[in-house]
């Protein structure tokens, strides 16, 4: 790998976005080509980045400072790539459940989710199951991401899968669940295909569902 | 408690007519009210000292009546609104002014509030820490006259153990850092730019917590003047540390940023009063329990045990000598709202068998009971706390 794209995965991984963009530019005036800064640099530093989550070394901060950053980068890149390559990881619709408005952790899913690749659309705060099966069905979606914080708002998963399979979507469209008071065995329960306890691993999770 | 469940307790033990309303003491949570016959009725034997304003710094003092979504007959701050959006949401105003920008909503049906993130611009040439010390300020005579009378009334008139909480004690708590008490926030607002800062901004962290460190030791002084040792234990932070599966800031930026101050803040406590410091912090912490030790905390709440890497006995035998446990009774998030009677009744016994012996265990859930919780498993929680929760703990 040449400087250039390395400087980008250093700075990435250290979340410094006025570096990011200035080095993404100069690898472009370099003649490399964006898909190769695109995956050869800022998937791969978010990779790393997962990787330091996981070893106990990164945190929230760092891993939203990278984010972040690699956000800043695809910018760059994003008027420059093709559809295909846009599309290539697949698009995913993620959002709070009807009724929740917390979406740190969502947030954070649909961050770290873009910066593997995928094409995200955030849906937002407080997603009925018809908001999430129109999403599904206008962007033709591969991925429903769902999260919820309470108690008292998780059962709306459960009507929102219903919901995605009276609509005929039960077979296009996978679904992963996540928030503080889920279980995996509560994911099966109410019908998703998975379930991750922490962002890093929604990442990985969705890679196996659709990628 | 959530103010349904209470209300919900009160009716079925016959404690009030039916539709009679319960005080919501804290209107962003939505908890209830636990009046004496309620606290006698369960066994519960401290209290809370009250507070003139609430978390949007709406005058606690006047009341009138309301319906949550859910249907329970309420008391909220005259100063609370409650009119709904066409799409269902009830917004909340700073200082309950309607002119202002909403700081919080609820969802249509939903149970509490959630702050609206008023993050204004942000420029970092401009960044002034000023911006974010509007809400650190020194406490009012009005405000202390408030607490002196409060703590005299609840001493003289209760049995129970007072807690107090004057704000401003705790550092960096997300909870408060979009500032819905404010009109119009200036500064770091939002959740997302506050956990960036840490790693971006830390001289503007440091220097913030140093400013607002000062002002909390101030008061603090003026706090106990006006109270003395009537509360057993002051609620110093409220900052969560820990996320269901891994603690959310790095080890290295508790100790740099965090642990000075708190450090500061408890050597008051432990040199001028007789009160024990209280924490709380959610989730998956064990990896910080140490530096909380030597932070000087005494009480760590609310001790969410099914968090990774909490495991009970392993936390009483590491930090029973240091730590009071202040929680840990009744996992909330399955057992409580979902478990059976039976399957309650035994975590509360062996949750008690693990964190009593010795002492240094306060029972009570681990965090608020939300709402919508059978009646029957609240019956369940206090019955088998009735039943097990005395010293000696004989035989469990």
């Amino acid at each position: 790998m040449n400087e250039t794209l390395k400087r980008i995965v250093d700075h990435v991984i250290a979340g410094r976005i006025p570096s990011v963009q200035e080095a993404v530019r100069t690898a472009l005036d370099e003649g490399e080509e964006p898909e190769s800064i695109l995956h050869e640099a800022l998937i791969r530093a978010m990779t790393e980045v997962g990787q330091l989550y996981e070893d106990g070394e990164y945190f929230v901060p760092e891993m939203l400072a990278a984010a972040q950053a690699m956000k800043t980068g695809l910018n760059e890149l994003r008027p420059l790539l093709g559809d295909a390559e846009m599309e290539a990881a697949g698009r995913v619709v993620t959002g709070t459940v009807k009724g929740d408005l917390h979406d740190i952790g969502k947030n954070l899913v649909t961050m770290m989710l873009e910066g593997a690749g995928f094409n995200v659309v955030d849906m937002g705060t407080d997603v009925s199951p018809d908001e999430f099966v129109e999403a599904v069905q206008s962007h033709d979606a591969k991925l429903v991401g769902m999260s919820a914080l309470l108690t008292t708002t998780m059962e709306a998963m459960e009507s929102t899968i219903k919901t995605l399979r009276e609509a005929g979507l039960g077979d296009t469209v996978k679904v992963m669940v996540g928030g503080a008071p889920l279980t995996a065995a509560y994911a099966a329960e109410i019908g998703a295909d998975g379930y991750a306890p922490d962002a890093n691993q929604a990442v990985k999770l969705a890679k196996k569902l659709i990628g | 408690m959530h103010v349904s469940s209470v209300y919900a307790l009160r009716q079925h033990l016959g404690l009030d007519e039916p539709g009679e309303p319960v005080k919501v003491t804290n209107i962003y949570q939505m908890l209830g009210e636990i009046r004496p016959d309620l606290a006698e009725a369960l066994g519960v034997d401290v209290i809370p000292l009250p507070r003139p304003k609430n978390s949007f710094g709406i005058d606690n003092r006047d009341r009138k009546e309301w319906t949550t979504p859910n249907g329970t007959p309420v008391l909220v701050p005259g100063g609370f609104n409650t009119d709904p959006e066409p799409d269902g949401y009830i917004l909340m105003y700073p200082q309950g002014d309607t002119e202002a920008a909403p700081s919080g909503r609820m969802p249509n049906g939903g149970y509490y509030f959630d702050a609206i993130e008023r993050q204004p611009p942000l420029d970092d040439e401009a960044l002034k820490v000023e911006d974010n010390l509007e809400e650190f300020g020194p406490l009012s005579e009005e405000e202390l006259d408030f607490y002196r009378r409060e703590a005299e009334r609840l001493y003289t008139e209760t049995d129970m153990a007072i807690v107090a909480n004057m704000g401003g004690t705790g550092f960096g708590d997300v909870a408060h850092v979009p500032g819905v008490q404010l009109k119009d926030p200036q500064g770091i607002r939002s959740v997302e730019e506050w956990y960036l800062s840490l790693v971006k901004r830390p001289d503007f962290v440091r220097e913030l917590f140093e400013r607002q460190c000062a002002t909390a030791l101030n008061n603090l002084e003026r706090f106990h003047e006006a109270i003395g040792d009537r509360v057993v234990a002051l609620f110093v932070s409220g900052t969560d540390f820990g996320g269901q599966e891994n603690l959310l800031i790095a080890p290295r930026t508790y100790r740099e940023l965090f642990k000075p101050f708190h450090r500061r803040i408890n050597d008051w406590i432990h040199e001028h009063t007789s009160w024990k410091s209280f924490m709380h912090t959610d989730g998956s912490v064990s990896r910080l329990l140490p530096d909380f030790v030597e932070a000087g905390f005494d009480i760590l709440n609310p001790v969410q045990w099914t968090a990774k890497g909490m495991n009970p006995t392993e936390l009483k035998e590491r930090f029973g000598a240091e730590f009071t446990f202040w929680g840990a009774g009744i996992d909330t998030q399955k057992t409580l709202p979902f478990g059976t009677p039976d399957e309650i009744r035994e975590e509360v016994r062996r949750q008690i068998e693990t964190f009593g012996p010795g002492g240094g265990f306060v029972f009570a859930s681990v965090h608020n009971v939300q709402a919508e919780v059978p009646v029957e498993n609240l019956l369940a929680l206090f019955e088998a706390f009735r039943a097990y929760g005395r010293y000696p703990l004989g035989d469990l």
